[in-house]
């Protein structure tokens, strides 16, 4: 649902262009042959235009003939029209042109409109491309009712979408309909679709419309065949069916067998599918946490500002964002007077305005910046406080607080107390699905992301001169200072690297949660929790513990099937964790440690 | 000579001081407090009611007042503080002896106000949706009680072929209230009790104590709650009636996104977003989704667009402080405070007078009515309203887009009790 509208590209407008010329040509009776499919385009087109701008039987008349049309461009449209995105212009008083607008908006917040009728850019008298404010302008509205027999159109054009995942989801939810009138589309369908999977999603959704059939033979192998290909969809129809006394008594034993295989089915799913979770989740405390691990696990320092590291990053992706698009600007006024003036501030930073993948990629900037901002933030934190109380943990906890509520306070006056709009790109929208157990890409990518940001740090400590005279320092500082190593300065670059992990994370977050002054108020204690689970000063023990965490809640909560109680019960184990074992899982032996 | 000029002006000037006192007490005025958060977690929705109630004050004021008097606004802060809520309307009634208070956003912040109304026998009109299942004497509740707003979502759903029901919320005394008169009665409409999900909790004796799942305050990992769902939509005809608060919404919706659940198979209600909540949620990820209020900003109705232009310019000129003049967004709980102030204004005069078991008296007779933005109001016996309930759809600019009217809905506030004589009858 968020991800981008397909609206007609560069590339797109040049080919219509172009498909207009051949019109033109056709018209001097040249190119022939070009004839039916531009003039066909042009007709679907027409089509569309007037089933948006028809009311009731006759909208419903010309949505089923677009159906029957097959065109790439009526799927498109209707699908921008079911997201409200096909807005209405009146050249004249009572008259009413259907457009959609470019992605691209300037900075005004206006963008210029495609004509649907013709597919060309709205121009003035003049020839002048003509832009438009979405907010102002009237939508094309739908209602439910009309959604659903546009998504029905769109499920009919979807059977012969190139994507063969469209066509899967399509099938599934002609399958669902329980309609029998359905079968012999799908049939036609299967015979002849060349993708396994969608065959099999075919197979299901017939035998899923064949249980309302009257013959009970029919019935017995449709209700075998569904429990073979484990319909997780199909539990309610088949329970109701064994439930249901009119059923013949044959096809209500073969249902009850059939429900018992789904359910073991589903547990299956959810074992698997748990996992799944419990490994994303620890990875988000993992990446949230590996930082911490860094300040307070090597350097021993308690850093409560830990979280606002997070926030920096977080607040960075936004900017980002804002500069692909329209630019970020804001502008603070102090709150008291300098010899009668008012004192304030402000920045503005142009925006590129950019669209289409080019937007879509702003992620991929924001990433490495909020590494440099959170790095930048810590620098600037280890510089002005923390350096003045390495051996004096009380009082950079107290101080590290104090800088936390500071920090907060800034991004309110910066960024406003709401939450902030972070767009989640495209390509992290979505999921895919093996055997039911579905696997979302935002969250394969913050496995993915871990993965990546344990090796660099483990091949930093590990594999870098840095790393080593970070190890030297962590372990004893005294002594790598009577070796000549500037003990000052690696302290700066730890804490630095550090801070960058948080910014990471930071980003991370962005994409699955939101975006607020008290953003990393939210994770401050998971962070701790992590660290101390895994043992202070390890960074393996922080990658066991937070997926170790990370698991075990999502386990416990689909076993007692609530969060809180799930939540409560993993802190509970945590207490006794420690009790038993005060150190954490690989307490670290050292001389130089108390 | 010097010094003759000085004393004249000083005479002038004490002469005005004494013309401007003077001027001031002929001008009668009524002071009523303002009770709500303008610091602190709660401070972003409840500073919006404070603006909303000036704005309505400086209205009456001139149109010549309530019954010839001027209205003086007493403002207090809440600070999101619930205990404090209590020690500032004892303030507010005790000290500054205000005849009526506009407040409380939080069931909570309420329930501590209430004492002290109830001992100082003073006047609270209380404008947010809420769980029912209260009815104080000197409370008058504006608010959509849950059979103007979760059960005319349920009725509109059941209509559209909806069969399976799934209740989430955050863990308080407003959702597990509202999912527990939901479940009772969605099952006193046939839908059986497998179609429901969440989950139930049951007492010692196997009586149904709550439905639904449940994540406290800003929780913001609903992978298990969505793929729940998923699960329980996999066979069609199912939406998810949602009655998560704050923030925690972006992550569930971010959630429901990814999973691919779209509105036309499973449509999500949402019974704690309005407008002002929108403007801090990206919206790409709510379009088509349901919510059900007593007021849209959207309504297109004159009282409403002559209300948003005339709120829109008086916050271009208005001089409070502390009042955003930007990107401002109107909602129900903002234009039932506004309501609240009107009606009030209509009791007194009806009554004749401030005193507050006289205005009461008036209010419980069912004759004040108001035309406000959201369509007619009035106060009935059981100090709740009678007024419009509609249903709307998301849309990508943060408005709703209405797509259904139930027209004059009365507030009942002890829904439980109806309902489970009603299942009582219907299992016999």
């Amino acid at each position: 649902m968020n991800s981008l509208p397909p609206k007609p590209s560069k590339g797109a407008q040049a080919a219509r262009l172009l498909a207009a010329l051949v019109l033109l040509s056709v018209w001097g009776g040249a190119l022939a042959l070009a004839a039916p499919q531009a003039g066909g385009e042009s007709a679907v087109r027409r089509m569309v235009v007037q089933t948006i701008l028809s009311q009731g039987a006759a909208q419903q008349k010309s949505l089923g003939t677009l159906s029957e049309s097959g065109s790439k461009v009526a799927h498109d449209v209707l699908m921008a029209w079911t997201r409200g995105e096909i807005y209405l212009i009146h050249p004249t008083d009572n008259s009413s042109v259907p457009v959609l607008l470019e992605e691209q908006q300037d900075s005004t917040g206006k963008a210029r409109a495609i004509r649907i009728d013709t597919g060309q850019i709205v121009k003035d008298a003049h020839g002048r491309d003509l832009r438009f404010d979405p907010n102002a302008l009237d939508t094309a509205d739908t209602d439910m009712r009309l959604r659903s027999a546009i998504q029905q159109v769109l499920d009919a054009l979807t059977l012969a979408d190139p994507d063969p995942d469209a066509r899967r989801a399509a099938v599934v939810k002609l399958g669902n309909s329980q309609k029998r009138a359905y079968i012999p589309v799908l049939e036609a369908r299967r015979a002849k679709e060349p993708d396994e999977s969608v065959r099999k999603a075919v197979d299901e959704a017939v035998a899923l419309l064949q249980l309302a059939d009257p013959d009970p033979a029919v019935q017995v192998v449709a209700v075998q065949q569904l429990s073979q290909l484990n319909s997780i969809g199909s539990l309610d129809h088949l329970k109701a069916l064994a439930a249901n006394p009119a059923t013949a008594p044959g096809v209500a034993k073969a249902a009850g067998e059939a429900v018992k295989a789904l359910q073991r089915h589903i547990e299956r799913v959810n074992f698997f599918g748990t996992i799944f979770r419990g490994l994303s989740l620890g990875s988000i405390l993992l990446v949230v946490a590996l930082g911490l691990a860094i300040t307070f696990g090597l350097m021993g320092v308690i850093n409560m500002a830990h979280g606002e590291m997070i926030a920096v990053g977080a607040y960075t992706c936004y900017v980002v964002q804002n500069l692909f698009g329209a630019g970020f600007r804001f502008a603070i006024t102090l709150p008291f007077t300098f010899f009668g003036k008012q004192v304030g501030f402000g920045l503005s930073l142009p925006g590129l305005n950019a669209g289409g993948w080019l937007y879509q990629s702003y992620f991929l900037v924001a990433i490495p910046l909020s590494f440099l901002t959170g790095a930048l933030a810590g620098l600037v934190l280890e510089r002005t406080v923390i350096r003045f109380l390495y051996r004096r943990p009380l009082e950079s906890l107290l101080a590290t607080w104090g800088v936390s509520l500071f920090m907060q306070q800034c991004f309110r006056m910066v960024f406003g107390s709401n939450n902030v709009d972070v767009d989640s790109p495209s390509w992290l929208l979505g999921h895919f699905s093996i055997h039911d157990v579905s696997f979302g890409y935002n969250r394969v990518f913050v496995i993915g992301f871990a993965v990546m940001i344990v090796l660099g740090t483990w091949l930093l400590l590990t594999r870098t001169p840095l790393g080593l005279l970070i190890r030297s320092v962590m372990q004893n500082r005294d002594m790598a200072a009577c070796m000549g190593v500037r003990t000052n300065r690696v302290n700066m670059m730890t804490f630095a690297f550090g801070s960058g992990l948080a910014g990471l994370a930071g980003a991370f977050l962005s994409q699955i949660g939101n975006v607020g002054p008290s953003l990393g108020q939210n994770y401050i204690v998971d962070s701790f929790m992590v660290v101390v689970v895994g043992g202070v000063g390890s960074i393996v023990g922080t990658v066991c513990a937070s997926l170790g965490i990370g698991t075990v809640d999502q386990v416990l909560q689909q076993l007692l099937q609530s969060p809180v109680v799930g939540k409560i019960t993993v802190l509970i184990a945590i207490i006794l964790f420690l009790q038993w074992k005060p150190g954490g899982l690989f307490s670290t032996k050292s001389r130089s440690l108390d | 000579m010097i010094k003759l000029p000085r004393i004249l002006t000083a005479a002038a000037f004490a002469a005005c001081l004494i013309a401007g006192t003077s001027l001031h007490a002929q001008e009668k005025v009524v002071k009523v407090g303002i009770l709500h958060s303008l610091s602190g977690t709660m401070a972003i929705s409840e500073t919006s009611l404070r603006d909303v109630l000036l704005y309505a004050f400086d209205q009456i004021n001139a149109s010549g007042g309530v019954n010839g008097y001027k209205i003086e606004p007493v403002i207090v802060d809440g600070a999101s503080n619930w205990p404090n809520f209590a020690e500032k309307a004892k303030e507010l009634l005790e000290q500054d002896k205000v005849a009526v208070i506009f407040g409380c956003w939080t069931s909570v912040s309420r329930k501590y106000v209430l004492p002290v109304v109830e001992k100082d026998n003073g006047l609270l009109f209380y404008p947010v949706q809420y769980e029912g299942e209260e009815e104080s004497k000197n409370i008058f509740y504006t608010a959509e009680a849950v059979n103007q707003q979760a059960t005319p979502a349920v009725d509109y759903l059941l209509a559209q072929g909806k069969k399976k029901f799934f209740l989430v919320g955050t863990d308080y005394v407003y959702p597990r209230t509202t999912n527990l008169v939901l479940l009772k009665y969605l099952l006193l409409h046939g839908v059986p009790i497998e179609n429901i999900g969440g989950g139930l909790d049951k007492d010692s004796t196997g009586k149904i104590i709550s439905a639904g799942t449940y994540t406290p305050f800003g929780w913001s990992d609903y992978q298990q709650i969505v793929s729940q769902i998923k699960q329980f939509a996999a066979s069609g005809d199912a939406c998810v009636l949602n009655t998560i608060n704050g923030d925690s919404n972006v992550a569930f919706f971010k959630e429901i996104v990814a999973a691919g659940l779209n509105p036309s198979d499973c449509p999500v209600v949402s019974f704690s977003l309005a407008e002002d909540e929108l403007r801090s949620i990206p919206t790409t990820n709510l379009v088509g989704e349901l919510g059900c209020w007593t007021y849209f900003q959207s309504l297109k109705t004159p009282e409403n667009e002559a209300f948003l232009t005339s709120w829109n310019s008086w916050l271009g000129t208005e001089s409070y402080p502390g009042v955003v003049k930007e990107k401002r967004a109107v909602d129900s709980p903002m234009v039932l405070s506004y309501d609240g102030a009107f009606l009030w204004k209509a009791a007194v005069e009806k009554a004749g007078t401030f005193d507050v078991d006289a205005v009461r008296k008036v209010l419980e007779s069912g004759a004040v009515s108001f035309a406000g933005p959201g369509g007619l109001i009035t106060i009935t016996a059981n100090h709740h309203a009678t007024k419009n309930v509609y249903i709307g759809e998301t849309k990508a600019n943060g408005q709703f887009k209405i797509i259904k009217t139930f027209d004059q809905v009365k507030g009942e506030p002890w829904l439980l009790k109806g309902l489970d004589e009603q299942l009582a009858a219907q299992t016999k």
